[in-house]
């Protein structure tokens, strides 16, 4: 039997480098207790989570993610600091928004007048309305993740989740 | 957690209950949790991202085609927000390696609790050695071998969604990483 060097190593000719698979299991399972008491899930992060079931809404409309400059955009060579885009549909509706440094501005398209909320997590969100042709602004950075909640002429839509 | 009951919690949690939700959170944290930190993301993306992978998640919970598989559903997820943070952030030079051997956590099992307290230290050492040579290993094996390492177990299928690797090439890498991972350990004595 010559399969010393198919990556399996199970002919237990080359001494020091034969494990069984017992000292395989072995072996990964002490990685996971040392995972468990080095880098464990910190608990605040797990009471988000389970905080987040508020966020299951059956009767609001998703906005899905479908543009993103940081992945669908080719970079401008040297130009550093560029707002990153993003661009949510639902339905017949629109929503772009421009990340910056200095917070979101946004436009509702087709344009129209809306109620936004900048949700952080699972409670309520800062309280926009946008003009007349459905543009808005927020002049805080997003802090971490961060979704919009609009409520237009055709209901409650929710934008997908956004890593800032 | 069994996950044959994963398919059966997702239901009853886009039913609204509220235990149900808790259970899934409680037994696919760590498999989240793992693949984030298998991509090495300074701590507060690996916050922010952990974070944006629930708030999916609670969000696209009536929308998920194979209940069963919300596993690979939330590895999938993870692993393409942690890509994406990687290239918003490719320009700027590696950010805060997190300094995990100098942060043991104070969440003790209740086992080691009843360890006195030299057997403790010696099990801490031997678990910071480990720990040490596989953050050592190269960026695939460090990668797999800290996906893997989620608790409960993943399965294949979510390790292969967690990576964007084929579930047929995960046995044989597995072996190979931890055949280089007890190599070291044999070098440097501490098997």
């Amino acid at each position: 039997m010559n399969n010393a060097d198919n990556g399996y190593d199970n002919d237990g000719i080359n001494g020091i480098e034969y494990i069984d698979d017992v000292a395989y299991d072995l072996l990964e399972e002490e990685l996971r207790r040392a995972a468990a008491i080095l880098d464990p899930v910190p608990a605040q992060l797990r009471q988000i989570a389970v905080e987040a079931f508020a966020l299951h809404d059956l009767d609001a409309r998703l906005a899905e993610l479908t543009f993103d400059s940081v992945v669908d955009a080719i970079p401008v060579r040297g130009a550093t600091d560029v707002p990153r885009m993003l661009t949510f549909h639902a339905g017949g509706v629109t929503v772009d928004v421009e990340l910056t440094a200095q917070g979101l501005m946004g436009q509702v398209l087709p344009p129209q007048t809306a109620g936004i909320e900048v949700l952080s997590g699972p409670q309520a969100g800062s309280p926009l309305t946008t003009d007349d042709m459905g543009r808005f602004t927020y002049d805080e950075p997003p802090a971490g993740p961060f979704a919009l909640r609009l409520r237009t002429g055709e209901g409650v839509l929710v934008t997908d989740w956004v890593t800032a | 957690m069994d996950r044959a009951d994963v398919g059966a919690l997702v239901q009853s949690a886009v039913d609204g209950d509220a235990a149900a939700w808790k259970a899934l959170v409680e037994g696919l944290s760590p498999l989240v949790w793992s693949v984030v930190r298998s991509h090495r993301l300074s701590d507060a993306d690996a916050h922010e991202v952990y974070q944006t992978v629930w708030f999916r998640f609670a969000q696209h919970l009536g929308r998920i085609r194979e209940p069963e598989k919300a596993g690979s559903w939330l590895a999938s997820t993870a692993r393409h927000e942690c890509l994406k943070v990687l290239k918003s952030l490719r320009r700027l030079t590696p950010t805060d390696d997190p300094q995990l051997l100098d942060r043991v956590s104070d969440d003790r099992t209740p086992e080691q609790s009843f360890l006195d307290l030299e057997e403790a230290a010696a099990e801490t050492e031997r678990i910071r050695h480990l720990w040490q040579e596989f953050e050592e290993l190269g960026d695939r094996c460090r990668q797999l071998l800290r996906v893997l390492m989620a608790s409960p177990p993943p399965s294949y299928q979510e390790v292969s969604a967690a990576l964007g690797i084929a579930v047929g090439s995960i046995g044989p890498l597995r072996q190979r990483c931890l055949r280089r991972l007890r190599a070291r350990l044999e070098a440097r004595g501490a098997v």
